[in-house]
């Protein structure tokens, strides 16, 4: 990028003798070419190789067509299916009801939001290890409380139980999010649209799904969007949780490439799967995108 | 008057046993966690597991902090930390500046692009961040962790602090200016000192975000020497030896800190998050 290309006809200053300085913007493009923009097209490149001896060896679309081939994509395709929608779910519902309770303040309501939005300051590591230890074979607390009920089965060990696990641990860190997205939209609607609709003899609930879920219907796009985009992203808590076990039963697609990168080292092949998500991610951030400017 | 007294009250502990249900739930992990940091080993298998220390003990902490964790691991994640959010909030002040100051051909199209980068998650550049860490021969340092760290922070710290800009009038800076300051000058001595609250924001949560993140340091950092926390503690968590108490008590050693920030800083925390997901 040159100067002259950002050198602009109209001033937004009064004062006009002195040039913009545009400069500022240099180390910020710089840096966004170099550590963001240049690594993600070089991943295309990337999944275009394959490595042998430490050196890249242009295979053409062969690590494309490898994956395709394989079972273990489509099942971690479906389980990043899986695993999104529930997480999607549960983050929206859970943050819409935790809105709609922090906006009918009270004197503790600024106690509740630091003990339900704590988990946000949780490491993705410390998190899992927490999650792990609550189902833990014989000693997790959880686990034994839920015994009699299940019947000694191990959740953990279990494909569903493992994946519900995940999701929960996931929704659990990641709720302060979507719940404060739906705060700041609701707190945008003033009181007198609830007492003139109360007036007429609406109780709470006709009054939410006739007057607040159609105007935060902005925001539960927005909330949508992101979440989904978060959902198919998610990876150190799975790790931490499961590692992507037992066996693959919680490999999505993003642990999926972490373990062909990093555990097989075939990082030709994760280079493709990263190729994938990111032309998915990057349809959504259209839409996304789309979604902001039509507002 | 609508509603009555009565239903008000009962809508009030309503309100308040659900917030206290929330509440519970959510701490949950987090207590249990705590009080296992402080239970010996034999109190850890206990049958059935309790929630609170049979009997209070510092064993947990003893074994953690045997190893690397207090005097590698954690330095290193505050190093890290701490650079990559000085870097990351001068470069973002200064492209937000300019973007909240001036329109120019394509400004509108370049912060669309930012923003763009912003929603591409860290998975995506995952492999070739280990790549070109190899072919650079700094895989394992402190640069490529903190270059990372700082760039994928930038574009969220761009559009935080712009919106600060956005709030600060522009006719003070014409003033200066008029005194005979240049433009650079006006934002450093007039600007700059009144986004302050702005640049401290950006600043707490990119520590916070850089202390605790995980994926970039677990892909790109193998070397024990420079290891963060958090890779320390999922490393822990593959070793046989460490049982759980100290696997609890690195868990609370890394996240104390965290929650001291967030009790302090809490209003920045819930104003930023809505800032960051609301802008466009």
């Amino acid at each position: 990028m040159n100067s002259g290309a950002l050198v602009a006809k109209t001033s937004e200053l009064k004062n006009r003798s002195q040039k913009k300085p545009l400069w500022l913007l240099w180390p910020a493009l710089i840096m966004l070419l170099l550590v963001q923009v240049y690594p993600t097209l070089y991943s295309f490149y990337i999944s275009l190789n394959r490595l042998k001896g430490g050196e890249l060896l242009f295979v053409g679309l062969r690590n494309y067509s490898r994956l395709l081939k394989e079972s273990d994509f489509y099942e971690a395709l479906q389980r990043t299916f899986i695993f999104t929608f529930f997480y999607l779910l549960l983050c929206v519902s859970v943050g819409i009801i935790l809105a709609l309770l922090f906006n009918r303040r009270s004197r503790l309501t600024t106690v509740y939001m630091v003990c339900i939005f704590l988990p946000m300051v949780v490491s993705e590591v410390v998190g899992g290890t927490m999650w792990n230890w609550m189902f833990q074979q014989s000693y997790g607390i959880i686990q034994v409380a839920l015994n009699p009920i299940l019947g000694g089965i191990s959740i953990i060990s279990q494909p569903w139980g493992a994946m519900a696990i995940v999701i929960l641990a996931s929704v659990w860190k990641n709720q302060a999010f979507t719940s404060l997205l739906f705060l700041g939209s609701l707190q945008t609607i003033s009181k007198e649209i609830y007492e003139s609709a109360a007036l007429d003899g609406a109780n709470h609930w006709k009054s939410f799904w006739k007057i607040t879920l159609p105007l935060i219907k902005p925001t539960l796009l927005v909330a949508i969007l992101l979440t989904t985009i978060r959902g198919i992203n998610s990876l150190g808590l799975i790790l931490a949780t499961t590692k992507g076990g037992p066996g693959e039963f919680t490999t999505t697609m993003a642990v999926f490439l972490y373990r062909k990168g990093w555990l097989y080292g075939d990082f030709g092949l994760a280079a493709a799967i990263s190729v994938i998500m990111f032309l998915i991610n990057i349809t959504m951030a259209i839409v996304y995108i789309r979604l902001m400017r039509a507002k | 008057m609508v509603r009555s007294k009565l239903q008000q009250r009962i809508d009030a502990i309503v309100t308040n046993g659900l917030l206290s249900f929330f509440s519970i739930i959510m701490l949950f992990p987090i207590l249990y966690s705590f009080m296992t940091s402080f239970k010996s080993a034999e109190n850890v298998i206990t049958i059935p597991p309790t929630f609170f220390p049979v009997n209070w003990t510092l064993d947990g902490y003893r074994l953690a902090t045997q190893g690397y964790l207090l005097n590698t691991y954690v330095p290193n994640s505050a190093i890290n930390a701490l650079a990559a959010a000085i870097i990351s909030v001068t470069i973002a002040t200064l492209a937000s500046y300019v973007f909240s100051r001036y329109k120019f051909r394509g400004s509108q199209a370049l912060e669309i692009a930012i923003l763009a980068l912003f929603m591409i998650p860290g998975l995506t550049n995952l492999v070739s961040y280990y790549r070109i860490g190899t072919e650079l021969k700094i895989l394992n340092t402190h640069t490529i962790i903190i270059l990372v760290y700082a760039a994928t922070e930038l574009p969220f710290g761009i559009w935080v602090m712009r919106s600060f800009f956005d709030a600060i009038p522009v006719e003070l800076e014409e003033a200066a200016r008029v005194d005979g300051c240049t433009n650079v000058q006006a934002l450093l001595k007039v600007t700059v000192p009144l986004a302050i609250p702005g640049i401290f924001t950006v600043f707490l949560l990119a520590v916070v975000y850089f202390w605790n993140e995980f994926l970039f340091a677990v892909t790109l950092l193998s070397n024990n020497a420079v290891r963060t926390a958090p890779v320390g503690l999922y490393d822990y968590q593959t070793t046989f030896e460490v049982s759980y108490h100290a696997l609890n008590a690195a868990s609370m050693i890394i996240l104390i800190p965290m929650v001291i920030l967030f009790i302090f800083g809490r209003k920045i925390f819930f104003r930023a998050m809505l800032e960051g997901a609301l802008k466009g």
